[in-house]
């Protein structure tokens, strides 16, 4: 008879306390998550209308299973173990289409609740993660009886967290986006109001949604004293639904032809070294054992995540180039590709810690170890660029992952010759003896293998 | 068309309010109210519009249903 481990819940994540109806708690790699009392009549909703299970057949609700063997407090109801989502990103961190796509399922979800009795009674970003390719609603709880008459409790919150800064982007500069790492909980929509076009007057949805919204709670705050007693028809419900659908999937990241051209002209690779060094990588993946999570640092539009032979992992393309980001995740989406997840994130400025004592949401660095590392053509421009030491980024390294592929390219090569030349060369230290002395403090250096007749060197590296 | 959502607002929401606690959501209720019944008719007049024509051209009901929110 298999004897069942008695789980202990100590320390919600710190993300979670917002919410009455319970909250989450993570044991390593499993995550448990309460349902409280007050909630009993939501959750057995869900199930009984058959909305869980319909949301979970299309792959827009995380799926979880019932946790029994469990010590629990009077006011908890149930414990639910959620699917595990592998790596967690935030809204700040994704390209224009993803958070697009995110504020489409959102909606999706909300239109299909109606329809079965229930509503969302919240709209964060927060909800939805990325998993497995595809936006993917992450708060069972969030769901609740809809009342006849009454409005969408998370119209405004949806408005600040999807509705703005996709509209800031499409109409000013995709950016903007990164204004929600300032205001967690979705930008005020009197700031958007301001800083979008006046143009944007003259489309009905943004004039309702964002200028008259943003009026509207600037007015009411100190006028209205009291909840008011209308009846709004589901129908209208549907109907403002279904108008910011309309709204959202009309809208595009504007990028002249010519940005874009420039981008992919200055982005040709050469693809004989490009070729090499794939078949380097994939042999040295083979002396890995666990590869199960890859960062590629500076991954650009994603070409080895995309080419190397590495299905079973999964690969978080990290870029500060936003539109290399945005095109990385459009192709992964047009291909289907599962295993791959692009997001923006300069490396050198890595996504803090934010919200309440800073743990609400947490720092790239805290989100790893990984367990392989790939920085191909990185070092040199950390070096010349941002003047970190082989030092910095050999001690960054030792936080993030357990093993790393790094390329070291030679100072006589044309990149680093481009970028010394308005700059003094205070870089003395630069070479492949110090590269190699350095890093050899945090890391063994399991292979060494050249990749061009340039100079340019190709690390396998194992954490000491 | 602002002219006419102010008038719009002013003529059927604000006379209606009242009652007691501040709610910091209020201009946003507001809001869904004064949208909610531009698009709302629009929504109900295609709504009849397409059960007139599915009865006539004879789309599956369910299917039409579901899209509609009509159960």
């Amino acid at each position: 008879m298999k004897i069942m481990k008695r789980v202990e819940l100590n320390n919600p994540l710190e993300g979670s306390y917002k919410d009455p109806s319970g909250l989450v708690y993570s044991s390593g790699k499993k995550i448990y998550r309460t349902v409280n009392r007050n909630y009993k009549s939501n959750y057995d909703l869900l199930i009984s209308s058959g909305l869980y299970e319909e949301l979970v057949d299309k792959n827009y609700l995380v799926s979880y299973t019932s946790v029994n063997n469990i010590k629990k407090l009077l006011e908890i109801y149930k414990v639910i173990r959620p699917q595990y989502i592998p790596f967690i990103s935030y809204p700040y961190e994704w390209c224009f289409s993803q958070l697009k796509d995110a504020a489409l399922l959102t909606l999706e979800i909300n239109r299909r609740s109606l329809l079965k009795g229930m509503i969302l009674k919240d709209a964060s970003t927060y909800n939805v993660q990325f998993n497995k390719g595809k936006p993917l609603f992450i708060d069972s709880l969030s769901f609740e009886k809809y009342k006849e008459g009454e409005p969408w409790i998370a119209y405004q919150q949806f408005c600040r967290h999807f509705l703005a800064p996709l509209l800031l982007a499409a109409y000013c500069d995709f950016r903007l986006i990164h204004l929600l790492k300032t205001y967690i909980d979705g930008i005020p929509l009197d700031l958007t109001s301001k800083i979008l076009p006046y143009k944007t007057h003259f489309n009905f949805s943004i004039l309702s949604h964002i200028h008259f919204h943003a009026k509207a709670e600037n007015y009411f705050e100190s006028k209205f004293k009291g909840r008011s007693k209308y009846f709004l028809p589901k129908n209208s419900l549907l109907a403002i639904n279904d108008n910011l659908k309309e709204l959202i999937t009309s809208l595009e990241l504007k990028i002249k032809s010519t940005e874009w051209s420039d981008y992919y002209s200055d982005n040709s690779y050469d693809s004989r070294s490009l070729q090499t060094k794939k078949r380097l990588i994939e042999k040295f993946m083979k002396s890995i054992k666990t590869k199960k999570i890859i960062w590629d640092l500076g991954s650009n539009i994603g070409f080895f995540s995309k080419n190397l032979n590495l299905e079973k992992s999964l690969f978080i393309d990290i870029d500060n180039d936003y539109l290399a980001i945005e095109e990385n995740y459009l192709d992964t989406k047009k291909k289907g590709i599962s295993n791959v997840l692009p997001l923006n994130i300069d490396i050198t400025n890595p996504s803090p810690g934010i919200g309440w004592t800073n743990s609400e949401r947490m720092t790239l660095v805290e989100r790893g170890p990984c367990d392989v590392v790939l920085a191909l053509a990185l070092v040199h421009h950390l070096v010349f660029s941002y003047n970190l030491s082989f030092a910095n980024i050999s001690d960054f390294f030792k936080r993030i992952t357990k093993w790393c592929i790094v390329e070291f390219v030679p100072k006589n090569d044309l990149q680093i010759k481009r970028m010394l030349l308005n700059k003094k060369d205070i870089y003395t230290d630069y070479d492949q003896i110090n590269f190699e002395k350095v890093f050899s403090k945090n890391f063994t250096i399991m292979e060494k293998v050249s990749i061009n007749s340039l100079g340019r060197l190709l690390y396998l590296m194992k954490k000491k | 068309m602002v002219i006419l959502l102010i008038i719009l607002f002013y003529l059927f929401v604000t006379p209606r309010m009242v009652y007691a606690y501040i709610d910091p959501g209020s201009g946003s209720y507001f809001i869904q109210i004064l949208i909610g019944l531009l698009l709302g008719s629009a929504f109900t007049i295609k709504l009849y519009w397409k059960k007139i024509k599915d009865r006539f051209i004879g789309k599956n009901k369910n299917e039409n249903n579901e899209e509609s929110g009509v159960k």
